[in-house]
């Protein structure tokens, strides 16, 4: 009798501990999603916070730490961009449905390739199944500056209409590879 | 002689027979107080931690609908009352760059630099569905090589990397890229018709691992108990998802006026996606 009990409170307890998670993650998505805050607002932190840190040895792993941590992001970051061609100038994304196992985030992204700049907006779905998360492009829209040429332009609604994300921006480095290459040709001929 | 007449009880044997008893019993009884007393101890413990628990979820769910509240109303940006820390806008940034390397696995090549080298992680969809991702850690000296990859056997990396590794990384994951990306579609297509129109299909697709090769029995409508038509879709060109060989032909005991849509469907397979021209099966059928 007594066991069946325990069991009660032990199930409520799992449950309130996967309610409490969920209800925090929810709670910082907002919060990221809801800030913004400009380079120099960051450079200014940086600096404040070595310098509260700067006397004291414990609080200096955590100076460290955070800033370290930032600076190796942002290398791989840019580390990416520079060898796929592909730079992101701006990224924001919302939550707009969230619950157990379905997240709903909608993307604003905007960037270029060499000389051809996009803008994107698109929907991701992840859905936690038992192994893995899955991950599916709805509503992508893209406007693209050259839009008027007409291979151009068919290409983006081929590419709108059936959510190819990842097909679009492997085209782009494809064509930033190719335009490298010949601006590097035409370079050795000067 | 007298004592030893009234029963074994009073015999000294009887008597720390009888005492051992009781001992035994005492201990029992003194082990089940024990248990009970946890017992108690443990509900009590849970049902405070209940407690403890529903109060903090409580204080959550409000921060959260304060938080929704707070955003309906403004329509912009919300702040935070209290000035940021610096350590705040710090994570802030932090998440923001993350979030942004998470973008790239959108785009199909991401990768993380490492201390000898860098580890790329390529990513397969097809159309807006993400597929499975393969990485890559390559070492950059004395030369540029493969330390460890998740490709599988069947893709012939090292033909790629003999080719482009050494002259030009961008093109080799390009390639590589191609082929996962390729295989991945084909997969999917295959795993799509066995799932929505298994049917429609007798017994399993026979495919090997490379999914470049497909031989199966299917039917147009999933009504009829029998498979008129054989299909052998053979993928000639690894890097793309459309075969470059369609073989449909009839089962001998199939009638001779199906031969003109085996013809039609051999046209269809080459051009259409294998699960959408089966789609495109049953709305004929419904027309």
């Amino acid at each position: 009798m007594d066991n069946s009990i325990c069991q009660v409170y032990e199930d409520e307890i799992q449950s309130l501990e996967e309610e409490i998670k969920f209800l925090a993650e929810k709670y910082e998505d907002s919060q990221q999603e809801s800030t913004f805050f400009s380079d120099e607002e960051i450079l200014m932190s940086i600096k404040s916070f070595q310098r509260e840190f700067q006397g004291e040895s414990k609080g200096h792993e955590f100076s460290s730490d955070l800033k370290a941590q930032l600076e190796s992001l942002e290398t791989d970051l840019s580390f990416l961009m520079k060898f796929t061609g592909i730079q992101f100038t701006s990224h924001s994304k919302k939550t707009v449905e969230k619950t157990r196992n379905r997240t709903v985030r909608k993307h604003r992204l905007s960037g270029n390739c060499c000389s051809l700049s996009f803008q994107l907006e698109f929907q991701l779905l992840e859905v936690q199944n038992k192994e893995n998360v899955s991950a599916v492009i709805t509503d992508l829209s893209i406007i693209m500056e050259s839009g008027e040429d007409s291979d151009v332009s068919k290409f983006v609604s081929s590419t709108e209409e059936h959510g190819n994300l990842l097909t679009f921006f492997r085209s782009l480095s494809s064509y930033a590879e190719w335009y490298e290459h010949r601006r590097c040709t035409f370079l050795h001929f000067k | 002689r007298g004592k030893m007449e009234e029963g074994k009880a009073y015999s000294p044997d009887g008597v720390f027979a009888h005492l051992e008893m009781l001992e035994a019993r005492a201990h029992e009884a003194a082990v089940k107080q024990e248990e009970t007393k946890q017992q108690e101890e443990k509900l009590a413990r849970l049902k405070a931690r209940v407690q403890e628990l529903r109060l903090q979820r409580d204080e959550l769910r409000a921060k959260v609908d304060l938080q929704q509240k707070g955003q309906l109303g403004k329509g912009g940006v919300v702040s935070d009352p209290a000035q940021p820390s610096a350590r705040a806008v710090l994570e802030w940034k932090i998440k923001s760059v993350k979030a942004m390397l998470q973008v790239f696995y959108l785009t199909g090549i991401s990768g993380k630099l490492t201390k000898r080298g860098v580890c790329f992680c390529i990513s397969t969809a097809y159309e807006g569905t993400y597929l499975d991702s393969y990485y890559l850690d390559l070492l950059a000296k004395p030369e540029v090589q493969i330390h460890r990859h998740s490709v599988p056997v069947f893709i012939p990396l090292e033909q790629i990397a003999k080719k482009y590794l050494q002259t030009d990384i961008r093109r080799f994951l390009s390639v590589l890229s191609d082929h996962l990306n390729a295989y991945a579609g084909r997969r999917y297509q295959a795993d799509q018709l066995q799932e929505r129109f298994s049917d429609q299909i007798e017994g399993t697709l026979q495919r090997n691992s490379l999914c470049n090769l497909l031989v199966f029995n299917y039917n147009v409508s999933s009504k009829s108990k029998s498979f008129p038509f054989n299909v052998r879709l053979l993928y000639g060109d690894l890097c793309c998802s459309l075969p470059t060989e369609v073989i449909v032909s009839c089962t001998p005991d199939a009638p001779a006026s199906l031969a003109e849509t085996a013809a039609a469907h051999s046209d269809l397979f080459r051009r259409v996606a294998l699960h959408e021209a089966f789609r495109s099966f049953g709305s004929a059928e419904e027309n």
